[in-house]
């Protein structure tokens, strides 16, 4: 099983929408796949038509009460299931902290699902917090979307920084370009001086796409109404090129 | 992940259309598919899979081919594969859980297709308010066979699942079922499942005449002839042959120790058809034994020589195509099929209202008694002279004894309390198995031996006649291992407790004392 948590400490850089389109790029290969709406705003609930409700609210959730397998919603697509959000996970941080080893608490949480699933998506909410912290701990590899401006370039630096302090030795760091817009030069420039920075970004970048967009009126995965368009190859190579990282872990 | 569906039956007058349309005033759902498709079932002759209570199916439609095992009681699936034709050997499976199971299950047995069921079948989604799929519904309709309903539940979705499978109980008055279409489907064809097994399970009366009896017998062994005789011709795996001759040569021991209960002419006519088809089968059973055995005869050798030894499994293969074309042509010929009818004519005639000897009249319980006991003496006396200078022959002949003294105690076993008759039986398999041991290693070595000579014509390298002496001369060391276990098997067998049982079945219950 492979933890893979979609993360930036910017908002709307297009965390759920990837996290929601690999995992449904993954299932559809075969993987056991689950994604974990870790959001309370529950955004990949929605696009799943799972209600964002979790018996118990956060609180019992992190003590641990209750069985991460019990609270699974199966999704309309063949082995992808979805463990919802709740509007609790708001004070999520607070939870943590009242626990002894906050940061342990997920990848506890998570080791009993183990042998049920390949493949776990975590659609994180943004910002850094004790929550973030959590996450890295649990995560093997930790995909970060970057839209292209100048910005982006401090914030994924400031992550660099913070995930070699926190000598966070198992957790691989994938960063990619995500909405970005062929029209804006801007873009272009910044993708080009971005990559020779920092040669790990990959080399698939999702486009800024209306059908991509249309995912919250569809409410389902873009494969779900989209059989090919420029969006849905350009998921598809970026999923080839993380599972060739993963293979290597 | 997923738990297994709830099926229901329909009746008979309840078409799928009908069923849809009754559904749409009371539930939002939607067809995902609607599809011809065609459902195979496949499973050995002996029903290794469904005794294990599996059933393997294959699903057939426009857009999908795919193989699955199913728990036959919960109806969970254990297995998936996508494939478009079902090999005939479990090894030729993709590595997977499927081929696993497979494997353990069917061993060297052939998967054979039981019946084919084309049907109509439709996907369709139950949904929520959100348009969220909560139950999946597949629908099919069959050909000849009432169609059925199975709801599979989704994860998380429990408790519509439950509301979703009251509806359809209570509305269309459907009970769930757990007996699979495959068992409606042998129905109509006149069969029932586990209807072959190659263990013999006769019935016997006790109070019946030992004539009558006897027929009986034989009747149960003509039908394991006859059920293997088709896939012994196609050769379609190497168990139709073994247990064609098991029933062949169960016959002719029936016929020589079973005795006098037929006129003597009766015999005679046929027993020299049945000792004709113990011949004419006997070299591709060899072969058949050498290949399955070829593993083991290649572990036996050095890395070394492994390459070298390869000629010779060409050379039984080529060696058992032109067995079995020879012996298929005999079981095609009109003396066999003629041979074999006027057996089973003669098993289908009434017998006269007076036996033609004594051993006729008796009961069958008296006959066993009879026979049992004496043959199991002779076996005692026999074994008890074999000494460690013993020759081949005396070894041979006692093997020959054990194997008749076998053969009736499974024809009469359901004349004894079950227990002491099986544990007698176990014993004597016990002890058949060192002696068998010692003569198949003999006839082996034998064998190859002759094959090398007739391999020498072929040209084949020197290397492998070196890898072959070798795989005789392993033999031999078998041969001796086995041999030296004999005393020991044979006190074994010989123990205290079995006379004891021995006796009180099949001893005459008084002794008159001769003056
Ligand atoms: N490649 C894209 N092209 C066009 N629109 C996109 C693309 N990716 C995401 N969007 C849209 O942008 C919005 C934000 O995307 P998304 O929710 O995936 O980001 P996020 O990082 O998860 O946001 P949040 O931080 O709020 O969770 C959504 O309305 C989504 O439909
Ligand atoms: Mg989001």
């Amino acid at each position: 099983m492979k933890i893979i948590a979609l993360y930036n400490i910017k908002g709307g850089v297009g965390k759920t929408a990837t996290a929601v389109n690999l995992a449904y790029l993954a299932a559809q290969s075969g993987y056991r796949t689950l994604v974990w709406d870790l959001d309370p705003q529950g955004a990949s609930s929605y696009y799943f038509r799972v209600k964002p409700k979790v018996k118990g609210g956060s609180k019992e959730l992190i003590a641990g009460e209750r069985e991460l397998d019990n609270l699974i919603k199966a999704t309309d697509f063949e082995n992808l299931d979805l463990l919802p959000a709740d509007f609790s996970f708001r004070n999520l941080d607070l939870v943590l902290d009242a626990r002894k080893k906050p940061t342990q608490r997920l990848k506890k949480l998570l080791q009993p699902l183990s042998d049920s699933y390949d493949f776990i998506f975590l659609d994180c909410p943004p910002n850094i917090s004790l929550l973030s912290e959590a996450i890295f701990e649990s995560s093997d590899v930790l995909l970060s979307p970057i839209i292209p401006t100048t910005l982006s370039l401090r914030t994924l630096e400031q992550l660099k920084k913070f995930i070699k302090e926190s000598k966070l030795k198992d957790l691989q760091l994938i960063p990619f370009f995500s909405m970005a817009d062929r029209r804006k030069n801007m873009h272009k420039e910044i993708m080009e001086t971005l990559s020779e920075k920092h040669p790990d970004m990959l080399q698939t970048a999702i486009p800024y796409a209306s059908d991509i967009e249309r995912m919250g009126l569809e409410r389902m995965p873009l494969g779900g109404y989209t059989n090919k368009s420029r969006s849905t190859e350009a998921y598809q190579a970026l999923w080839q090129e993380i599972l060739d990282i993963i293979k290597l872990l | 992940m997923t738990a297994p569906p709830l099926q229901f039956e329909l009746p008979e007058h309840m078409a799928a259309k009908k069923i849809i349309s009754r559904l749409g005033n009371k539930i939002d759902f939607q067809i995902v598919s609607e599809q011809y498709a065609i459902k195979t079932f496949y499973d050995s002759l002996d029903w290794r899979l469904y005794s294990a209570d599996i059933l393997c199916e294959l699903n057939q439609s426009k857009t999908a081919s795919y193989i699955s095992l199913i728990d036959r009681n919960s109806g969970e699936c254990l297995a998936l594969e996508n494939l478009k034709e079902v090999p005939r050997f479990s090894s030729q499976f993709k590595n997977g859980s499927l081929k696993t199971l497979l494997d353990s299950l069917l061993g060297i047995r052939a998967l054979l297709p039981l019946c084919q069921l084309p049907h109509q079948v439709y996907q369709i989604n139950i949904l929520n308010q959100d348009q969220k799929t909560i139950v999946r519904i597949r629908l099919e309709e069959y050909e000849g066979l009432d169609g059925r309903i199975s709801l599979q539940p989704l994860k998380g979705y429990e408790k519509e699942f439950d509301r979703v499978s009251m509806l359809f109980e209570k509305s269309f008055e459907l009970t769930p079922t757990t007996c699979s279409i495959l068992n409606n489907a042998l129905k109509l064809q006149g069969r029932r499942a586990k209807d072959y097994n190659s263990k013999l399970a006769i019935k016997l009366d006790p109070e019946l005449r030992a004539d009558k009896a006897s027929k009986v017998i034989y009747r149960a062994l003509l039908k394991a002839i006859k059920t293997n005789e088709a896939g012994t011709i196609a050769d379609i795996d190497t168990e139709f042959l073994h247990d064609f001759r098991v029933a062949v040569r169960r016959t002719r021991a029936g016929l020589s120790q079973i005795k006098h209960v037929f006129p003597d002419s009766v015999v005679a006519q046929h027993a020299g058809f049945f000792s004709w088809l113990g011949q004419i089968t006997g070299a591709t059973r060899d072969l058949d034994v050498y290949l399955l055995n070829y593993k083991q005869y290649i572990t036996a050798l050095p890395d070394s020589l492994h390459d070298d030894i390869a000629p010779l499994y060409a050379f039984l293969k080529q060696k058992k195509k032109q067995e079995q074309t020879e012996l298929a042509n005999h079981l095609k010929s009109q003396k066999y099929i003629k041979r074999l009818l006027e057996w089973e004519q003669y098993l289908k005639e009434a017998l006269p209202e007076k036996g033609c000897s004594n051993a006729a009249n008796l009961t069958i319980k008296e006959l066993a008694d009879q026979r049992l006991w004496k043959v199991y003496k002779r076996l005692i006396k026999e074994a008890e002279e074999i000494t460690e200078d013993s020759k081949a022959e005396s070894l041979h002949a006692l093997r020959k004894t054990c194997k008749k003294l076998r053969y009736l105690m499974e024809f009469f076993q359901s004349l004894y309390p079950d227990d002491e008759i099986k544990t007698l039986i176990k014993a004597l398999k016990g002890f058949q198995d060192v002696l068998g041991n010692i003569q198949d290693v003999d006839v082996q070595a034998t064998s190859l031996k002759k094959f090398s000579e007739e391999m020498m014509v072929n040209k084949v390298q020197s290397n492998t006649f070196l890898a072959m002496g070798v795989l005789v001369q392993n033999l031999e060391t078998m041969r001796c291992a086995a041999r030296k276990d004999f005393a020991k098997q044979f006190s074994l067998f010989n123990q205290e407790e079995n006379r004891t049982i021995f006796k009180s079945l099949f001893a005459p219950q008084v002794d008159i004392k001769k003056p």
